[in-house]
């Protein structure tokens, strides 16, 4: 236990009973608690200013207040001794599904209009596990059944509040599209209607794009008419244009507010995007997954499209037996924003040995690295000026660790989110879940929420086959 | 709203207009019984006079008509004011069992897609249900009723209850039920995020129908707005004339229902809610009452048995004997791991929570009605019991929750709810005190109309 965090001025046995106290408040925080904490003498690994020795990182009020060498705590701030251990950005999954009650709103290839804001779950212990693997935002996305699915939605890992409370609060609006296999089993060959191939793919997307703008066209047309009509009170009232949930997505999207993080594959499927979306005048958008970007690195990085990644998975479909560990590195080298991502509730865990996969295989630098998994996810998704690095100004989203991030034997020892601390190791109970069903027993709520044993196959296409259910369970 | 106001007054006209040209139909009356008012007082050896379905006089000094026809209770009846169900699914058709599935799930159609409020409880009801019978054995004598459904099932009707036939058509439409299941298999909306979104959708359209039939009838040269029953159905919403009864349980189910509300500002009332407690002070602030259902979960079998122990030991010792700690007896058995004794605490926590629901929710300042949603009124009494262990609930809690505070949130509250003079005549008549053991109704009174068990 010695080895663990000791808090400066207290005994071990006081350091228990402060931690219980602790995290019984954090437990019943209200929404978006801040907290203040200095973290001392640790190798603070800021990723966009080089790795600090012997730093200091004092978080005030939830905010990164001061970086330096023998940092005074104020009055009141809790002081960690974190000698010869490392401080490092919180870890950010670009892409998620945690915790969501509902994945896929797969009833139609276009469901622009659903919001993933409005499926979340902030009681599943599955985010406890997340701040134990050191991540502290997630990008709850929607699933992968649909062309264009619903929005997704960026979270803190704020354990034990409300869905309010979780919100990344100024993090700008996500939404998810999908291109190949998915979308056209699920509604081409599930359903029978369009998309049936990749070529009908792409259809659906131009043809939703060009209703939404003629709506919009048409929607402030009659706006435009009815506030003549009600001011002058003559003539003729326009026909209403009711609002429209779907198209208004959409044009948030050619207006650039919404990012569109888009599930894909293959290398001419991303191309036909970056076709597409130079057509509508689309910018900022982020390939998922996208195994065979590796092709077109040079092509993703003239548009200015992120990637964002697995660091050696494929080969789990047809559409995925193209690929290669090196993809991260590729991309990287020719100056695209890739992350490495999850889409697991247990690879989320240690996201920081899929980063060192990166090192491992195409000898990309630790510092860039570890980058995929910090302030590249954060850039994909608006939120870089905010977490993403350790710098003074930022968000106290940080994250200690007993090692090198990128060793095999660094586990997290603490995970702070707006400077509250939300994971101790030091206090780790056996069952942190903050939501029990009083009608289980306990040994039927012993096996709660299992962490898959590898990984979720198709974690993505959850809820998509409700139609066609012998195809529910294969994944090719 | 207003349909239900004109409602009351043409009732009251007929009964005035027939008592001046008619002759007086005769009167009813009780006498020499126990009157359990639903404010908690009890007048023994009273009496009850109704006439025409509607209270003449109650009280102990009551001078009975010349033309009653008269019970004598022999002081060993007690009355209850009519029990009101604030939402319930009773005599509904079932749902369909597999719909077909729609050639296009996206646009499956406002029926399929569980879009329905132009469905009236009065014309789908199966009216002879039993399970009318069996809610008028309860002591309930008035109901709110829904038809089974989806995201928008219907309209919400009052009935005066009636055995064996049609519930007649003594109803009143309070407004509109919504909740956030989703449509049958295979259409949209599949998920809550999806149904959110096709409420918001409809209202849109609602909205552009609403005003363009609104222009149209000072404009008689503009293009003719086309009907559209649903949409139409959702004008009251619109309008803010009735209140939109929204079925939610969890916590994050009436954040959802909040957010809905608040973007279209109707009025909206919380029905089921089993987690309304977690919401108590912001339902409190906005006065967002509540209908809520008595339906609690399952005690904790650990907890029974060790109730059950502790009261088993309890008759056995002597009263002075010290009273022991029940878990004591079981060292004798397998040695209980820590990791279940934790989990027990939590999962009696999180039991209590649930069950304290309602009073958590009144000492908080929310106005709370009873509503059976899709409880067995079998389980009535097994779920009524536990509140007065667990929570202390006595008759002087019970009575208000299922008479007068139902009645105040339907909005009823002039015309029933508690036994006085101008009141329906609907109320029960107990072989005993209803929250005693084996207590039976003998009689209900619904509406004026007699009912022998």
């Amino acid at each position: 236990m010695a080895k663990f965090l000791i808090f400066n001025t207290v005994s071990m046995k006081k350091l228990i009973i402060t931690c219980t106290v602790f995290l019984g408040m954090t437990i019943l925080a209200s929404a978006q608690e801040k907290g203040s904490v200095l973290i001392q003498n640790a190798t603070v690994i800021t990723i966009t200013q080089g790795d600090l020795e012997n730093t200091d990182v004092l978080i005030q009020d939830g905010v990164i207040k001061q970086i330096g060498e023998d940092l005074d705590a104020p009055r009141g701030v809790t002081v960690i001794d974190a000698a010869g251990k490392y401080v490092m950005p919180g870890i950010i999954d670009a892409h998620s599904h945690l915790n969501g009650f509902d994945i896929n709103e797969a009833m139609n290839p276009v469901t622009a209009e659903v919001s993933m804001e409005e499926s979340v779950d902030p009681t599943r212990v599955s985010i406890y596990r997340a701040l134990a693997g050191g991540v502290t935002s997630i990008h709850l996305m929607h699933g992968s059944a649909n062309v264009i699915g619903g929005q997704g939605e960026t979270l803190k890992l704020h354990y034990g509040t409300t869905v309010e409370g979780m919100r990344f609060k100024g993090a700008p609006r996500t939404i998810k599209f999908a291109l190949g296999e998915n979308p056209t089993r699920v509604h081409g060959s599930g359903r029978g209607i369009q998309p049936r191939s990749r070529m009908g793919v792409e259809q659906v997307i131009r043809e939703t794009f060009d209703a939404a703008q003629d709506y919009k066209r048409n929607r402030e047309a009659y706006l435009e008419a009815k506030a003549r009509y009600d001011k002058r009170k003559k003539g003729t009232p326009p026909v209403p244009v009711a609002q429209n949930l779907r198209y208004d997505v959409i044009n948030g999207i050619i207006d650039g507010e919404i990012l569109v993080h888009c599930h894909s594959y293959r290398a001419d499927e991303i191309l036909m995007l970056m076709r597409v979306f130079n057509d509508y005048g689309v910018k900022n958008y982020t390939f998922q997954h996208a195994n065979e970007a590796f092709k077109v690195a040079p092509e993703l990085a003239k548009n200015g499209a992120h990637t964002s990644i697995f660091a050696d998975w494929w080969a789990y479909k047809f559409e995925v037996y193209y690929s290669t560990a090196y993809n991260a590195t590729i991309l990287n080298e020719q100056g695209v924003v890739n992350s490495i991502n999850s889409d697991s509730g247990e690879l989320i865990r240690h996201l920081n040995h899929e980063a060192a996969k990166v090192v491992h295989y195409g000898g990309t630098s630790e510092n860039d690295a570890l980058k995929m998994i910090t302030l590249n996810p954060a850039i994909q998704l608006g939120i870089d000026d905010r977490v993403g690095s350790i710098e003074v100004g930022k968000d106290g989203d940080v994250a200690i660790w007993s090692a090198h991030p990128l060793s095999i034997y660094a586990i997290a020892e603490a995970t702070f989110v707006d400077g509250v601390q939300y994971f101790n190791r030091a206090n780790d109970t056996d069952d942190m879940r903050i939501s029990i069903d009083p009608e289980a027993d306990f040994t039927n709520a012993a096996n709660f929420e299992t962490i898959l044993e590898g990984r979720e196959h198709d974690a993505c296409m959850k809820g998509a086959f409700i139609l066609t259910e012998t195809a529910a369970h294969s994944h090719n | 709203m207003k349909s239900l106001y004109s409602f009351w007054v043409g009732l009251c006209l007929c009964v005035f207009y027939s008592t001046i040209v008619y002759a007086q139909p005769p009167a009813h009356a009780l006498k020499n019984i126990t009157i359990h008012h639903a404010d908690g007082r009890i007048s023994e050896s009273a009496t009850i006079v109704w006439r025409n379905g509607i209270i003449e006089e109650v009280g102990t000094n009551v001078t009975i008509p010349f033309d009653a026809y008269t019970i004598d209770g022999g002081d060993s009846l007690h009355i209850y004011p009519g029990f009101i169900d604030g939402m319930t699914v009773w005599g509904s058709p079932d749902l369909p069992k597999n719909p077909q599935r729609p050639r296009d799930p996206g646009n499956p159609g406002y029926e399929r897609g569980g879009i329905q409020p132009d469905r009236e409880p009065s014309e789908v009801l199966k009216s002879d249900s039993k399970e009318f019978a069996a809610a008028m054995k309860a002591g309930f004598t008035t109901a709110a009723l829904v038809p089974k459904g989806y995201m928008l099932p219907g309209q919400v009707e009052l009935f005066m209850l009636s055995e064996k036939e049609t519930v007649k058509g003594v109803y009143a439409e309070l407004g509109l039920a919504g909740s956030f299941t989703r449509a049958a298999r295979g259409a949209y909306p599949s998920t809550i995020m999806g149904v959110m979104a096709r409420f918001r959708q409809l209202m849109y359209d609602a909205k552009a129908l609403h005003e363009h039939m609104g222009y149209y009838e000072q404009n008689p040269n503009m293009p003719v707005p086309q009907s559209d029953e649903v949409l139409e159905d959702l004008f009251p919403l619109i309008e803010k004339e009735a209140p939109l009864f929204f079925l939610a349980n969890t916590r994050e189910d009436i954040e959802k229902m909040l957010i809905l509300k608040d973007e279209f500002s109707y009025d909206v009332v919380v029905v089921s809610g089993k987690e309304a407690y977690t919401m108590a002070a912001e339902l409190k602030a906005r006065d967002i009452p509540v209908l809520a259902s008595i339906e609690l979960p399952d005690t904790p079998k650990f907890y029974a048995a060790s109730k059950k122990k502790q009261a088993a030991k309890k008759k056995e010792d002597t009263p002075d004997s010290d009273e022991g700690d029940a878990e004591d007896d079981d060292s004798g058995k397998e040695e209980q791991s820590e990791e279940e004794k934790a989990y027990q605490e939590k999962q009696l926590k999180a039991w209590k929570e649930q069950v304290h629901n309602i009073k958590t929710l009144k000492e908080a300042g929310v106005r709370v009605g009873y509503a059976s949603v899709d409880m067995k009124i079998k389980d009535l009494g097994k779920h009524v019991k536990t509140l007065m262990e667990e929570v202390g609930f006595t008759e002087a809690d019970l009575i208000p929750f299922m008479t007068t505070d139902v009645a105040a949130i339907l909005g009823v509250e002039n015309k029933m709810g508690n036994l006085e003079k101008g009141k329906i005549a609907s109320f029960t008549v107990f072989d005993k005190p209803f929250t005693e053991k084996k207590a039976k109704a003998l009689h209900s009174i619904s509406n004026g109309q007699i009912f022998d068990f």
